[in-house]
């Protein structure tokens, strides 16, 4: 994959008279600079999505720029490619793709459920201010739109973050040049947030079912957990209302914990079953930080989660828990990478899949790197997966590159069906088998579900699950 | 044999839990509740094995020879034998274990031809088994797993199927039955369980969904005395007079505990040697070999 190095500079003004040059047919500035290998269907991508944007905002414009710049050296992903050797991206290739409109849907959107959490809806990508009970926010902590963002030291602080990552793709370069804002969630340093944020993406705009247009949304989220602060984040991926299933959601979110610092992570993904939903979670974690993600994800006709962690001191703790269920003609694609650079980190991961259905697909890779100075590292890794019906397939691809001598690192793969000795002692006590089936399938999602932090949300998780696996109970 | 399973049908007679009669099914037949051991009636077969054939399905191996043992109602039978005679193999085809196949003989469960029915039908028609090492059901709570299995039996009865919270009361009920502490139905089905509380968490399956015939297969392996007594008192109190008990062992402590009236000695695949208690004392003092020699 060719990317281009980019250095972060600190945010210069002299950007803000830096006008995105848009001479057709070469609209963008760097063109002239990039690798010509520009993929036309990409091309025309870009193309659409900026007409689709108002003229930049200052702040976004640097990260357009360089999106744009990566952009147009990267062809489309094909099966050729490693990152996308099992998965598909042909029914997208071949839709009519258009952005999302540039004003946030005046559709009203379902109010915030509970006062446990701060909630804030974002609407196709588009933040929805306000946040729902700030009054709980705890001094300095801000959570809210870049554009509305006041305080220059954080500005630049998110503008660091925003450019400092540079091992993205296709798709996250989509969404630097498609995001129309972006979210910042901001919490100083040794600040505890006890309520967690939970971040609402609703789609609202999107092709009729069986029509080939798909609206796109660019949703980006920044979070920066200063040090020795903690934080909870729930990103929940839905749909407004039923009837618009044709879209595709393109999201981005990264974020750097502090020293010392905490990010629990929820991630849930259940959109329609004939949307796209593809993306990318960029974590920097400094030392002896933790970060914690639970992800479940079920729907959309394509999902695809690309999860990258970057250690950047020692004494980190990272624990990823993955759910993924086919019950249709899907794929869920979880794609990790954890590099350690530094000693006596310590990761868990669990990635577990169920397809139930025989065009399912579930695809895996997780990669951990254990460099040179990560010495000690103690890194667990595993993946289990049920496959349920015939022709319903799984690629997994579970891998440890160690380059240090003194670490401890384990991996393991299984994919099998239901254990025979598990079905029959339900049988044996008189439990007929499909029942027994059932509830030995939810149980092994269960593993993940339960690492979930909030019980509202956990048992809402836990019977839309249910439902999904059995879809006609008794 | 079809027409047989064909018939199976839930009968007054049909009483899966005979070993603790919940209160909703107080009024049986009084004639069945003739104790069958009791010298005035002549008594009832519960189980009729006739030449049982049986071989692991995957090796081909034949491992059981022509088993022929018949349990009547009431009645306490242990199974001895030395270690690969076959007597956990015996079990377990009974319950109809998927790893086994049957290639000969017969095996009436109450009239009905036990072989043509799935494991499932075998446990509601009245037959239990306590598995020597129960698997772990990670995700799965007991007390889950007992209100789905206490349901389906509720549900084959024509019995309306109770609620957690009701089913609750009932549970600690047998609980205590069990001398079992109540944090015991949160946690998983045996999921890093001692050896102990497997067996406990076994027979309090037992005592749960009560049985017409329980094979205990080794339920006595592994428990330290006290264990033992526990488990042996507990199967004592809830078993009524006319169920039966089949127990696999090695050791005498438990037969001491549960009074056995008949004691048979496998060898082979085969039940070699049938007595009473007294064959026990044989087998401390000459082995396996000369008591399954002596036919």
């Amino acid at each position: 994959m060719s990317t281009v190095a980019f250095t972060p500079t600190p945010l210069n003004p002299s950007f803000n008279s830096h006008k995105f040059v848009r001479t057709k047919p070469n609209r963008f500035s760097l063109q002239s600079k990039a690798i010509v290998t520009s993929d036309p269907f990409v091309l025309e991508l870009a193309e659409t999505l900026e007409d689709s944007l108002p003229s930049s905002t200052a702040p976004l414009q640097k990260l357009r720029e360089a999106s744009s710049e990566s952009l147009l050296s990267t062809p489309w992903p094909s099966r050729r490619d490693e990152p996308f050797r099992f998965t598909d991206l042909s029914f997208l290739r071949y839709s009519n793709i258009l952005p999302v409109s540039q004003h946030p849907p005046t559709t009203t959107l379902p109010a915030a459920d509970s006062t446990s959490f701060l909630s804030l809806n974002i609407a196709d990508g588009h933040p929805v201010t306000p946040l729902s009970n700030s009054s709980q926010l705890p001094q300095g902590v801000y959570v809210g739109t870049l554009s509305a963002l006041a305080s220059t030291p954080i500005i630049d602080r998110v503008m660091e973050l925003m450019c400092a990552f540079d091992a993205g793709d296709l798709f996250w370069s989509i969404n630097g040049v498609g995001a129309p804002d972006a979210t910042v969630v901001y919490v100083p340093e040794g600040c505890r947030v006890e309520t967690p944020i939970y971040l609402r993406y609703l789609a609202v705009e999107g092709g009729a079912e069986g029509s080939k247009t798909m609206r796109m949304s660019n949703p980006r989220v920044v979070v920066v957990v200063e040090k020795g602060a903690e934080v909870g984040i729930i990103e929940e991926f839905s749909a407004a209302e039923e009837g618009n299933d044709c879209y595709w959601t393109n999201s981005a979110l990264e974020a750097v914990v502090g020293e010392g610092a905490k990010l629990t992570h929820s991630y849930i993904q259940n959109q329609s079953s004939s949307s796209a939903h593809i993306k990318w979670t960029s974590i920097r974690q400094e030392s002896s930080s933790t970060y914690e993600l639970t992800e479940i994800s079920t729907g959309g006709k394509l999902g695809r989660h690309n999860l990258h962690i970057q250690q950047l001191g020692p004494d980190t703790v990272t624990e990823l828990s993955t759910l993924h269920l086919s019950v249709g003609d899907q794929t869920q694609d979880l794609h990790s990478s954890l590099v350690l650079d530094h000693p006596r980190g310590y990761s868990r991961q669990l990635h577990k899949c169920i397809v139930a259905h025989s065009k399912g697909q579930a695809v895996f890779d997780g990669n951990i790197k254990v460099n040179r100075y990560a010495q000690q590292t103690d890194a667990g890794q595993l993946t289990r997966s049920l496959l349920l019906e015939p022709r319903a397939s799984i690629n997994v691809k579970p891998n440890l590159q160690i380059v240090a001598d003194d670490v401890k690192c384990s991996h393991g793969a299984a994919i099998s069906d239901l254990e025979e000795s598990q079905l029959l002692y339900f049988r044996a006590r008189g439990i007929d088998p499909k029942s027994a089936r059932r509830v030995l399938i939810f149980a092994f999602g269960g593993e993940v579900i339960e690492k979930l932090p909030y019980p509202s949300i956990r048992e809402r998780v836990r019977s839309q699950i249910k439902s999904l696996l059995d879809p006609s109970p008794k | 044999m079809g027409l047989l399973s064909l018939t199976f049908h839930p009968s007054p007679a049909f009483n899966p839990s005979i070993f603790t009669l919940p209160p909703h099914r107080c009024h049986r037949p009084s004639s069945l509740a003739v104790r069958a051991t009791s010298a005035a009636g002549t008594p009832q077969p519960l189980l009729q094995v006739n030449d049982l054939r049986a071989k692991i399905l995957e090796s081909g191996v034949e491992i059981l020879h022509g088993v022929n043992l018949t349990v009547n109602e009431g009645e306490v039978h242990a199974i001895m034998g030395k270690n690969g005679s076959g007597k956990s193999t015996f079990a377990k085809v009974l319950v109809g274990h998927p790893d086994y196949e049957v290639t000969g003989g017969s095996v009436v469960f109450k009239g009905e031809n036990l072989l043509e029915m799935e494991p499932e039908e075998r446990s509601l028609a009245g037959l239990f088994m306590s598995f020597q090492s129960p698997v772990e059901i990670p995700g799965v709570s007991n007390d889950e797993f007992l209100v789905m299995a206490y349901n389906a039996r509720r549900r084959k009865l024509g019995l309306p199927e109770l609620g957690p919270l009701e089913c609750f009361s009932y549970l600690m009920e047998k609980l205590q039955l069990v001398n079992m502490k109540p944090d015991f139905l949160n946690r998983n089905v045996n999921e890093g369980f001692s050896g102990g509380e497997r067996k406990r968490n076994e027979i309090l399956q037992l005592a749960v969904l009560g049985a017409d015939l329980a094979i205990l297969d080794e339920i006595d392996s592994g428990l330290d005395v006290d264990a033992l007594r526990d488990v042996a008192n507990a199967v004592n109190r809830i078993r009524a007079p006319k169920n039966s008990l089949m127990m696999i062992t090695h050791y005498r402590r438990i037969l001491d505990l549960l009074n056995p009236t008949h004691v048979h000695v496998m060898d082979k695949g085969k039940i070699a040697r049938t007595g009473d208690i007294s064959i026990v004392e044989t087998i401390e003092t000459e082995g396996y070999e000369t008591v399954a020699a002596l036919t």
